[in-house]
């Protein structure tokens, strides 16, 4: 089991090596005019395109361009970001913590509420709740995040004024930065408590109660759909037959015995459903003005920044392939039958 | 469940309650990011909006007036008799707001630091033209005088004589009085000195945080720098009535500047934050969040800001932009194997170089252009017409030039006339090209093309967007033989627009081979009018040149988007300025 763990992890250094190496090379692809003419903030400047891609090695091949990457990394620098106009290690630090907050915010209700509904509506099969859970649940799953996201924000937060949009309402905002509010995590919300500003904590929950929504909305109908499936199966199967046979209690044949079987496609789902959260928060960041890493990204790749690229590709690499092995790991300890060599 | 919605509910509630920005703080949400708050290196609107408040120059805009200068770190200013020598007297008692006092030095300092460092995607050259002669850093210049192979002493050599120059440009007479020193008379100087890359920055405070020392010991190593780099980029070093708390990328926070000479203003803290999303910033300005927010079009105006309550829309059909869109014809088209031109003869599969060199043809084809339904479509009839390349609010503008619309029979009859009937007979073929995306440019070459093509079936256009980049290059190149194009102000005199527009040797009109002695003679007398006192002999000059460019025709002028602000209706003071980054300054407006 060590064995594999350390094979597994062995392998995420290589995954990051050939990102990065399709990330500079797709960027090639681009005439080195394309590519400087992003760097241009007005009209004006593209009178000096020459220079920039002059000072900017853009004429160079793939492989100057890699070198003069990786010779920056192996300094522990990941490059200048254009779009935030500071070194990327600095725009990591304080936007990480952003989307951090916001995706964990969201990450329990998503799965208490696919797990929840997903029973709900397989011991109610084919019932009216089936039904009703089923539809939301298709609904949920193909409406486009900026569609739900659009709506919140124009009918919840438009409409009836309630919540507010962005991390901190803006009178907070100006507060915090002309006074002493330490910045411990970078999340408000612990922040808040850490510096004793519990009015600060309070206030960035009240923001991420939208941008959450927004993300169970889009998330969660997809576990809910697989929990619902395995849990019909399990239902379906002797262990539950026998179990019902000897008289236990409905209940507890449901939630003891077939549900914690019923968890083991579910904990499947956490990789497709991680890369469906990122996607929904590079939405969401942009429409509710939460100025995470999402939203940076999404910047970077409509202004062909390569450093911001570079960087948000790595770490969602890192992330992904770091939540694949914790999946493997999961299995064996939800189901002892598995074992890896 | 009940708890849950009581809990919504109580959220909601308190979500209400804080709506309404305080009445001391304006917040404004915009759609683009400020991209450097160092005074050299910002040149775009999101960021010199910023820096016009933290900073100051040594004269600047009268609230929205384009030829009245107020006197702001300077208080009076003379004029030497060859036009060569600026030289201003210094308002005493100025503080920076790190407490140092303002002196020539500073003054000096910041001119020259635009001087020496130069980056080519800024607007350093503003100054560098006038001052130095030269309009890109000393490596860029060395290079293209010496060329590629130049030895070391060589470029050495070259770069101490930029230095001198750089040391010569600006001195400092006593602790309140600086002259600038012009390589030749220029009519627009004062107007430069009021683009933000003058603003006064605080040397000892600079120099303290490592930015150039102000002496010839490390000037080398600033040469054509990247600023976003180094402390000024982030940091503030102004006079201005705002001082900078903070920038974070998004987020832009000032406050009331306290020892401000010129008294503290109203408002006294500001929030200027990049929103991307269009409909997230107009939500933030119907809850009351948001003081003002950028909206992209009348369209948007029209369709969803109007009905919201409790917000202004400030327009004016006076108003206009500080920019001007033309439609340019090619008197010679240059380059081999030229794609937009056919056959290069008239033999109805293409055209001659000089094909646009005929009157009749310029006239034909402004006939051909629909400027009402620019007006009325693109712009839902919020519009600046305009007579002449000059935007309508500039002095020297003349707003009885008529406006050649849409009139297919009066074409007709000007391209039956041009090439002695030889157009008429044969046809043609050429190509309009327009930087792809931009929908304003497409609609007015498709616009032409409809309408000419409707006239004689012998008559055939192609459209061809570009990339913006091959575009520019292609206009350079003069290979293009129609196309529409903008040009924003970079300074706010006249003659930034006359220049290029009607000159032989201006920037714009050099690229369509336009050559009028005429023009030339007026334009050049034009330049020679500096003192203060000859200002309304130049701008009867280029009345002149409008209504000469009526009948020469060379470029198109059609109708811009009309500007608008939108606030919220509590919002006091609020002024348009076209040559301000973000239309007025923070320091006049207050809050009902």
């Amino acid at each position: 089991m060590l064995n594999y763990i350390i094979r597994r992890a062995l392998q995420i250094p290589l995954v990051l090596f050939v990102l990065s190496l399709i990330i500079v090379g797709l960027m090639q692809l681009l005439s080195p005019q394309q590519r400087a003419a992003a760097f241009i903030t007005s009209d004006k400047q593209i009178e000096h395109l020459d220079q920039i891609i002059e000072k900017y090695h853009l004429d160079e091949g793939f492989i100057v361009q890699y070198k003069l990457w990786a010779k920056e990394v192996l300094h522990g620098n990941l490059g200048f970001s254009r779009i935030s106009k500071e070194p990327v290690t600095a725009t990591v630090r304080k936007k990480l913590p952003a989307s951090t907050e916001l995706a964990l915010s969201a990450f329990i209700p998503i799965v208490l509420m696919g797990i929840w509904l997903g029973t709900l509506a397989a011991t109610h099969r084919d019932g009216l709740l089936d039904q009703v859970l089923r539809v939301v649940a298709i609904i949920g799953w193909s409406l486009p995040t900026f569609v739900v996201a659009i709506w919140l924000v124009a009918w919840v937060y438009g409409g009836l004024g309630w919540f507010g949009i962005g991390r901190l309402p803006n009178s907070l905002l100006i507060d915090l930065a002309t006074g002493n509010f330490h910045p411990h995590t970078g999340m408000f919300t612990i922040d808040g408590i850490l510096n004793g500003r519990l009015d600060v904590t309070w206030a960035a929950l009240v923001r991420l109660v939208l941008p959450a929504t927004a993300l169970v909305i889009v998330v969660s109908a997809g576990i809910m759909r697989v929990m619902r499936s395995s849990m019909l199966d399990e239902l379906g199967k002797d262990y539950v037959r026998t179990a019902r046979a000897k008289g236990l209690p409905e209940g507890r044949v449901v939630y003891k015995h077939a549900r914690r079987n019923a968890l083991i496609p579910v904990i499947t789902m956490a990789g497709p459903m991680l890369g469906r959260m990122i996607g929904g928060i590079v939405v969401i960041e942009l429409i509710f003005n939460f100025p995470g890493l999402g939203e940076w990204a999404a910047k970077a790749a409509l202004q062909l920044d390569m450093n911001t690229l570079l960087a948000f590709v790595l770490l969602i690499g890192l992330i992904m392939a770091t939540v694949n092995l914790l999946v493997d790991i999961a299995y064996v300890v939800v189901d002892p039958r598995i074992r890896y060599e | 469940m009940k708890k849950h919605l009581l809990l919504l509910a109580a959220l909601g509630l308190w979500g209400m309650a804080v709506a309404a920005t305080p009445s001391d703080t304006y917040v404004y949400l915009q759609s683009a990011v400020v991209d450097s708050l160092d005074p050299v290196q910002g040149y775009d609107g999101a960021s010199n909006g910023i820096i016009e408040n933290i900073y100051e120059t040594l004269y600047s805009f009268k609230k929205d007036s384009l030829s009245e200068y107020e006197p702001t770190l300077a208080t009076s200013y003379e004029v030497s008799d060859d036009g060569l020598t600026y030289t201003f007297h210094l308002r005493k008692g100025v503080k920076f707001h790190s407490g140092n006092p303002m002196t020539c030095e500073d003054v000096k300092y910041s001119m020259q630091r635009n001087l020496v460092v130069m980056p080519g995607d800024s607007g350093a050259w503003i100054f560098g033209s006038v001052l130095t002669g030269y309009g890109d850093d000393a490596m860029t210049e060395a290079k293209r005088a010496l060329g590629d192979n130049a030895s070391k002493a060589e470029i050495d050599q070259f770069l101490d004589q930029y230095w001198k120059k750089i040391e010569a440009a600006v001195t400092c007479d006593d602790m309140y009085t600086v002259s600038f020193h012009l390589a030749k008379p220029d009519v627009s100087f004062m107007a430069r000195l009021l683009f933000t890359g003058a603003a006064v920055v605080d040397s000892k405070f600079a120099v303290a945080h490592g930015e150039w020392s102000g002496t010839e010991a490390d000037w080398k190593d600033w040469i054509g720098r990247d600023l976003r780099t180094s402390y000024l980029h982030k940091h503030d070093a102004g006079t201005g009535p705002y001082k900078l708390v903070k920038w974070d990328g998004n987020n832009v926070v000032a406050e009331a500047f306290e020892g401000y000479w010129g008294g503290a203003p109203t408002i006294k803290k500001v929030l200027v934050q990049s929103v991307e999303e269009e409909a997230t910033r107009l939500e933030a300005l119907r809850r009351g969040d948001a003081d003002r927010v950028d909206v992209n079009s009348w369209a948007t105006v029209n369709a969803k800001v109007k009905q919201m309550s409790g917000v202004k829309v400030w327009s004016d059909p006076k108003w206009s932009p500080a920019g001007a869109h033309v439609v340019f014809f090619n008197f010679n088209v240059q380059g081999e194997n030229n794609p937009y031109i056919g056959s290069g003869k008239l033999d109805g599969n293409g055209i001659p170089r000089d094909f646009f060199s005929d009157i009749n043809l310029r006239k034909a084809f402004a006939y051909c252009l629909d400027q009402d339904a620019i007006y009325n479509d693109l712009f839902e009839g919020h519009g600046s017409w305009y007579t002449m390349a000059l935007p309508p609010t500039w002095p020297g503008y003349d707003p009885d030039i008529p406006i050649r619309k849409l009139d297919l029979d009066k074409a007709e009859e000007y391209f039956k006339k041009a090439w002695g009937g030889k157009v008429w007979e044969k046809g043609f073929k050429l190509t309009i090209t327009y930087n792809a995306g931009n929908t304003e440019r497409q609609t007015v070459a498709e616009m032409i093309k409809a309408n000419v093509e409707s006239i004689n079936p012998k008559f055939k256009i192609d459209i061809a967007p570009l990339q913006w980049s091959d575009y520019l290059k292609a206009a350079r190149a003069k290979s293009l033989p129609i196309w529409p194009l903008g040009w924003g102000a970079d300074y706010a005199d006249s003659d930034n627009f006359i220049h290029p527009f009607y000159h032989s040797r201006g920037s714009l009109a050099k690229r369509q081979n336009f050559k009028d002695p005429e023009f030339d003679k007026l334009i050049d007398y034009a330049r020679t009018l500096v003192k203060p006192e000859q200002q309304a002999e130049r701008f009867e000059i280029y009345k002149k040149i409008g209504r000469m460019a009526y009948d020469v025709l060379p470029n198109i002028p059609y109708p811009l988007q009309s500007p608008f602000i939108i606030t919220r209706d509590n919002l006091q003071g609020v002024y348009y300025n076209s040559m301000l980054s973000r239309d007025f300054y923070w320091k006049d407006i207050s809050k009902k």
